[in-house]
């Protein structure tokens, strides 16, 4: 009886070629931040302050009211390095016999960063003077209730100097710098 | 009389390991200019779905594989950026019983080396082509300070 025996050998032979093969790779991504300085005034529109005709003989002028609808909003962004900011305010024309006076208050506690500090209550003049200072990276978020509240306030420095008149118009003129 | 029957063959077989290659161009994030005075950054950004595409192959002979990911600084990064990544999709592969799992929801990424998806080969390589990688960038404000800031997303294929 024939029979085979079948003796199979398995060869397996494997040839590892060796090929170069990459277990890590990348990708890369970048942000560009800038410089911001934006400063603005909220809600648009003039304000009115009026004085009043007394109604007894012999006495002053009523001032107005304190007008706090204004809210001083501003964005920053500085360099790591970069100066502080400020925030300046100055008025075309002076009305003799009249001062403007300018209350900031400090800032809502909306918005964030490095908020500035109020000089509180100033004379507002043709020169700018320093409403603000110490701004750095911030935001106050926009619109009234935002930011810093503004208290606008008339008061008599000489009698002598003061003239009737009607309409007249005064422009505060604010901005932002290093 | 005996029949020797010699079977030899020779397998080619590539070096058994797992690879694994970054496609894709760079994401520079252009937030949209702030114009308006009080306003802040909208903060977080996304890139395209396929900012990045894998390719990415595990020999059946190691049966699974994992990605990993991680950043790092290149040169300048502020640690207020958050970056998160996602597997959008699962690329494509002629393998049928093979598989992709994991990575379909934002995970953070750090600084250390994080699981984003495994790979399972069944009966075959797993050679998974072009799979989308999209990332998301948050924490972007006016309060970080002014510069270009820039970071490597870094990948790696492993055992799980």
């Amino acid at each position: 009886m024939k029979y085979f025996h079948y003796i199979l050998l398995f060869s397996c032979i494997i040839f590892p070629l060796g090929l170069s093969c990459q277990t890590t790779g990348s990708s890369n991504l970048s942000v560009n931040l800038p410089t911001i300085a934006l400063v603005d005034i909220e809600p648009m529109g003039a304000i009115n302050l009026n004085f009043s005709a007394p109604i007894q003989a012999g006495m002053p002028i009523i001032a107005p009211t304190v007008n706090n609808t204004k809210w001083l909003n501003y964005t920053s962004a500085v360099t790591a390095n970069g100066t502080n900011r400020r925030i300046t305010a100055s008025i075309n024309r002076t009305i003799p016999g009249i001062a403007i006076r300018l209350l900031t208050g400090p800032p809502s506690s909306t918005g964030a960063g490095v908020l500035g500090v109020s000089a509180g209550q100033l004379t507002l003049g043709t020169t700018p003077i320093v409403i603000v200072s110490g701004i750095r990276g911030a935001f106050t978020g926009n619109g009234a209730n935002n930011g810093h509240q503004l208290n606008f306030s008339l008061t008599t420095t000489n009698y002598a100097n003061l003239s009737a008149m009607t309409s007249t118009v005064v422009v505060v003129t604010y901005t932002i710098l290093e | 009389m005996y029949c020797i029957i010699l079977l030899s063959f020779g397998s080619i077989q590539a070096n058994a390991q797992r690879n694994l290659t970054v496609v894709g161009s760079s994401w520079n994030v252009n937030p949209a200019p702030i114009t308006e005075a009080g306003q802040n950054y909208a903060g977080t950004y996304e890139s395209p779905s396929n900012q990045i595409l894998l390719n990415a192959q595990v020999p059946l002979l190691l049966a699974s594989g994992k990605v990993s990911v991680r950043f790092e600084a290149n040169p300048t990064w502020h640690n207020a950026l958050k970056l998160a990544i996602r597997r959008t999709g699962n690329g494509t592969t002629v393998c049928v019983l093979c598989a992709i799992t994991g990575g379909l929801t934002y995970l953070p990424i750090t600084t250390v080396d994080t699981e984003l998806f495994r790979i399972q080969a069944v009966l075959a390589l797993a050679s998974y082509s072009n799979i989308p990688i999209q990332l998301s960038l948050s924490g972007v404000s006016v309060t970080i300070p002014a510069a270009n800031y820039q970071s490597r997303v870094i990948f790696t294929i492993g055992p799980i």
